[in-house]
């Protein structure tokens, strides 16, 4: 909303209050100032007349001028084409602080230059609110006789000094996009009285109508509208012309400006049709219409079914709330006229509005709900102004449908509680103040006071706390005291999810894993190649671009791009991961995505590199699981046969919780890498729904034996497709209760040994909890598991 | 007699001059069963036998000078060794130390997670909800019906006619409300993401984070907002900050406040961060309006409560200097290897 505080002076006596004091106390009041912008600009302006005009000796389009300003006589070097003998100007002096700089004395083309003569444009006055006749489009301001030479005010004699606010309307205060409820809200900021034209009931004359309106839309609950049989087209007064050019509005004619002051003052749009397009007479709001119509822009737009049409004759006329129609436009001879204004659904004036692509001030008015006796109040204002400034005769009486949903109504907040939510002491004196400032009606009863609402803030002021919302909006809340609530003291604690995510986040960081967060939208290549996908994608109706169509179903393709884009820009070993919920038509499920590129460990200095491989990712999520209490045994773990597409065949893995997928890791397919530029990625995704609902193992101490344990180390010929894991199952059965741990730590392929077999090496610690084991004794069970082993894996002890 | 001392002095300074190597042909020079002294005792057949003791005694007086003198003498070589040795050993001590490369929480992390457990602190849980929601959570539940003007002030990215990317993590409150009706009263904070049609730019995105806080109990104020926002702004910025109530608008509140807090990088002198004006915009605010509660099933004349809602990529920019919200969505492991701490 455009605030020009020259019009708000017409109602506002704001002497002594600076364009900032008024700021500040808008800003206090809930009213955020976006910009402030001066309508002209100009320190150092004079009155001058051109006493000499010469063409300029070294230039085909400059002039050298004396200019008598007064006091003295000045050289100036002038380039504009209407610089002549005899023409009154504004002359910038040197050390003039201008939008474009600052004047400085100087010399053009060897000629002296000691100031400027100027055109509106260069004081910052946009072309836009020009009159179309201005002399300073093209050049340099014409000053008429009111203007005597050696005066400085200038911009203010024409009109043009004014500071525009452009403030922010918060939704619920629709009626402030009118003149009138802002200054009412100024006055209410201010604390300053508010004198508003009184227009109230100049539209109840006329003779009898036999004009016919009526609305085929609920859509369209209440219209009004009075045929005017005589008016007189000419230019608008220079006060309207002023207050429309602040607003950005062009002025056309006194009946086109006229509709339009009147919508800015009232914040009701008005519609006036040349009454020779409407021969019958007759008005009819559709929702029905589907076709094409051509406004008074002179664009065609396509009308569908639901757009609110003004018809006549079954013909549109006009786009109800947006636009109207070419065919009934006002025009330079126009004599007589139809006056519309009507209520149309904010919620549907939004739709067409924004599927046209036509954000008129009308729409922007109509979208945000207009106060319920806008209708007559802009009628009203509208007959006042074309009987004053259009000579406007031959009313016929209002015509109406429908009836303006307003009836008066009283809010009841008592002083307790106010005080009891605000958690302050206000008085009743302070409540009541409020009220009045706000020039609403307001009684005192006991603790109780009832406010009367008008019909502009009904929209607004509903409840008790409404009330209790103005109170604390313009009173000073800054010395507000700060309390904490007294409540029941309770524990707050993370949920079993919450706490998951950090433990994860927390090795993977000590692990040099670096957190990320990605995209949710994603395009349909990203769902194509999800990982383990949640299930059927879910999809935006109308995404911003096909980039971001569709709610991702897997982390993988996020992980890649953020991998792709740190190597693109020479970021090498690139460890990342992220934690997020992934969706799809099954619903929400939480995942971690975990990527792998070049070293997991890279000291040059200590020539350590540990470079990622498939035991490396499985490490990383073993020690994930564990660190939750999770081991195998409750997991399984198996050879991937869930998705040979993205990972590699046989060095990936699955994890099966609950018999369902846990975890799937390993190295990426080659095939599928290159497709995307990139080599040996090890990634893993794994799903954590189940591990928050799952009851993780207890934490047991462990039992230290107080005697001693032997080591025994084995080295067997076995073949290729012998797992580790089967040979140390076998260990410990064959080994019972005194088989303390075995592990392999050696795997041996290759030179010296036969193909198809692979040499491996175990280490087996036994240890008895009850007494000392003797040589024989471990010989013994060692023996045993040695004929174990090489029976059941058909191998042979090297 | 002259012998012993002539012999002593001999030896002293022999020692004195040894180095490791010599050291050991000495001792077998002067003190192995063959050596100097001990041919000394040759000389008791010459002597009295009242001579024979103190003779005796004054060759083992001499043997252990010698021997302490040895001693001393290997004691002080070795010494001399052992930092020569370590000498050598001598390290660079600027060179770059060997220690696990760790990685780092993403600042958004950070932030969430510094909120978290301020809130948690004060007996606040922490509350979640999905991201695929229904309009009845995401809007009319926090009052603002189908045709509201508010649901003008954010473009939504919807699914179906009632289904969307949740557009704030009201919707997480509205069923924490509806959840906790009967079991009040109610401390939580929801953090989460959430979607809006923006375009993205330096200052916009598509889809950011909030942290939405709620507090319903009985006799709950606008004080309490304050003191519970006073308190979460000295732990997340700084602990002298101030903060300040601007009257706004959101659907779901009444009153509704804007709060700003003194500028944590000039302390609200005026600087280029805060514009000039010493208050930096930070979060929105207000008391739970009674139709919000009413819809969840809340008695509005017992019960009241507080909302407030912030930005959390707004604090990781405003608390780490971050000008660019789209630097939080690239991932680049230079930009987070910023956030060690």
């Amino acid at each position: 909303m455009k605030l020009s505080l020259k019009w708000l002076s017409d109602f506002i006596d704001l002497s002594g209050l600076s364009d900032e004091q008024i700021i500040d106390q808008m800003v206090k009041c809930g009213f955020e100032v976006e910009s402030v912008e001066k309508l002209s600009e100009g320190t150092n302006l004079v009155v001058g007349k051109v006493i000499e005009c010469k063409d300029h000796p070294n230039s085909d389009h400059l002039h050298v001028t004396k200019t008598d300003i007064g006091t003295e006589v000045l050289d100036i070097v002038c380039g504009a084409p209407n610089c002549r003998q005899g023409l009154k100007v504004i002359v910038a002096k040197v050390g003039a602080k201008l939008p474009g700089g600052e004047i400085k004395a100087g010399v053009i083309r060897g000629e002296a230059s000691n100031g400027m003569l100027c055109s509106l444009k260069e004081l910052g006055i946009k072309e836009e609110i020009l009159p179309a006749d201005s002399p300073s489009i093209n050049g340099i301001e014409e000053l008429d006789d009111r203007f005597e030479v050696g005066d400085t005010d200038i911009l203010n004699k024409l009109g043009y000094e004014d500071t525009i606010l452009d403030v922010s309307i918060y939704a619920n205060r629709p009626d402030c996009l009118s003149m009138y409820a802002m200054a009412k809200e100024m006055g209410a900021i201010l604390n300053r009285k508010v004198t508003l034209p009184d227009f109230n009931g100049v539209a109840n004359i006329g003779d009898k109508s036999d004009f016919v309106l009526t609305s085929e839309s609920e859509n369209c609950p209440h219209f009004l509208a009075k045929v005017v049989n005589k008016v007189t087209i000419k230019e608008s007064p220079d006060w309207m012309k002023q207050h429309l050019r602040a607003n950005g509005v062009k002025c056309i004619n006194n009946l086109v400006d006229i509709s339009n002051y009147v919508m800015l003052e009232t914040g009701q749009p008005l519609h006036f049709y040349d009454l020779r397009s409407n021969k019958a007479k007759e008005i009819t709001v559709r929702d029905d219409y589907e076709g094409t119509y051509t406004a008074l822009d002179g664009i065609e737009y396509r009308i569908e079914k639901g757009d609110l049409m003004i018809t006549s004759e079954n013909k549109p006329i006009g786009i109800a709330g947006i636009m109207g129609g070419d065919n009934t436009k006002i025009l330079d001879d126009t004599s007589s006229l139809i006056i519309e204004a009507a209520l149309f659904d904010h919620a549907q004036i939004r739709r067409t509005a924004n599927r046209l692509g036509l954000q008129t001030e009308a729409a922007a008015r109509f979208s945000k709900g207009l106060e319920p006796l806008a209708q007559n109040k802009a009628v009203d204002r509208a007959v006042q102004l074309l009987i004053e400034l259009a000579d406007a005769s031959g009313f016929e009486e209002t015509v109406e449908y429908g009836k303006p949903d307003y009836e008066p109504y009283e809010i009841r907040e008592s002083l307790t509680h106010l005080n009891a939510l605000i958690g302050k002491k206000y008085t009743m004196d302070e409540a009541v103040s409020v009220m009045k400032r706000l020039s609403f009606d307001v009684r005192v009863e006991k603790d109780d006071f009832i406010t009367s609402i008008p019909s502009y803030r009904s929209t607004d002021l509903v409840i008790p706390e409404d009330i209790d919302e103005e109170i604390v909006r313009l009173t000073d809340f800054d010395d507000l005291t700060a309390t904490l609530p007294l409540m029941p003291q309770t524990v707050g604690k993370l949920t079993s999810i919450q706490k998951i995510r950090r433990v994860i986040r927390d090795i993977l960081t000590k692990h040099g894993f670096y957190d990320t967060v990605n995209y949710t939208l994603v395009n349909d290549k990203y769902i194509r190649e999800a990982i383990l996908p949640a299930g059927k994608p879910v999809e935006l109706i109308s995404p911003l671009s096909d980039a971001r169509r569709y709610v991702r179903t897997s982390l993988m393709n996020s992980l890649l791009e953020a991998l792709s884009y740190n190597l693109d820009h020479n970021n090498g070993n690139v460890n990342i991961f992220e934690i997020s919920k992934v969706y799809s038509e099954n619903g929400e499920e939480e995942r971690l995505g975990i990527i792998m590129e070049g070293n997991t460990i890279e000291e040059k200095l200590k020539h350590l590199v540990l470079k990622a491989d498939f035991y490396v990712i499985k490490g990383i999520v073993m020690e994930i699981l564990n660190s939750l209490g999770f081991e195998l045994g409750r997991i399984q773990l198996k050879e991937n046969d869930l998705d040979v597409t993205h990972f590699h065949p046989y060095q990936s893995a699955v994890l099966i919780m609950n018999n369902k997928p846990l975890c799937i890791f390993g190295k990426l397919h080659p095939i599928y890498l290159r497709s995307l530029k990139l080599n040996d990625v090890y990634y893993a995704e794994m799903i954590l729904d189940d591990l928050a609902s799952t009851n993780p193992g207890k934490v047991k101490a462990p039992v230290i034996s107080k005697y001693p344990a032997v080591s025994r180390d084995i080295s067997l010929m076995v073949k290729e497709d012998v797992k580790a894991a089967d040979l140390l199952a076998c260990i410990k059965k064959a080994g019972g209760r005194l088989v303390k741990s075995s592990d392999v730590f050696d795997v041996y392929m290759g030179e010296h040994i036969e193909a198809g077999y692979k040499s491996i090496s175990l280490n087996i610690v036994y240890e008895d909890k009850e007494k000392t084991l003797k040589t024989e004794d471990v010989n013994d069970v060692h023996n045993k598991v040695v004929e174990e082993l090489l029976s059941r894996f058909d191998a042979t002890q090297r | 007699m002259l012998d012993l001392e002539a012999l002593k002095n001999e030896a002293l300074k022999a020692i004195e001059e040894a180095d490791s190597k010599t050291l050991e042909d000495l001792r077998i020079e002067y003190l192995s069963k063959k050596g100097k002294v001990q041919s000394l005792m040759a000389q008791m057949r010459d002597l009295s036998a009242e001579e024979k003791p103190k003779f005796g005694q004054m060759v083992n007086d001499l043997k252990n000078s010698i021997q302490e003198a040895m001693d001393l003498k290997k004691e002080k070589l070795e010494s001399a060794m052992l930092n020569a040795r370590l000498m050598a050993e001598k390290l660079d001590i600027t060179l770059d130390a060997y220690a696990p490369k760790q990685g780092t929480l993403h600042p958004l992390t950070l932030v969430q997670n510094e909120l978290e457990d301020v809130f948690i602190g004060m007996g606040y849980n922490v509350a979640e909800g999905p991201e695929v929601e229904s309009d009845l959570y995401n809007f009319t539940k926090a009052n603002t019906p189908e045709g509201h003007p508010a649901r003008d002030m954010q473009d939504t990215f919807y699914i179906d006619p009632t289904h969307l990317l949740r557009s704030q993590t009201t919707a997480i409150q509205m069923r924490v409300l509806e959840a906790d009706a009967n079991n009040l009263p109610i401390k939580v904070i929801c953090p989460g993401k959430v979607y809006r049609r923006d375009d993205d730019d330096a200052t916009h995105s598509h889809q950011f984070m909030q942290c939405e806080g709620l507090v319903i109990g009985e006799n709950i104020t606008v004080a309490d907002l304050k003191g519970t926002l006073e308190l979460m702004i000295h732990e997340l910025f700084d602990k002298d900050a101030k903060i300040r109530f601007r009257p706004s608008y959101f659907p779901f509140t009444e009153p509704s406040f804007e709060v700003d807090m003194t500028c944590h990088i000039c302390h609200g002198k005026g600087c280029p961060t805060c514009k000039g004006t010493g208050w930096i915009e930070i979060l929105g605010s207000g008391m739970v309006h009674p139709n919000v509660l009413e819809m969840a099933g809340i008695d509005s004349k017992k019960y009241t409560g507080f909302a407030f809602g912030v930005g959390i990529e707004r604090v990781a920019m405003l608390k780490y200097g971050i000008t660019d919200i789209r630097d939080l969505y690239t991932n680049d492991i230079r930009f987070l290897d910023g956030f060690k701490r």
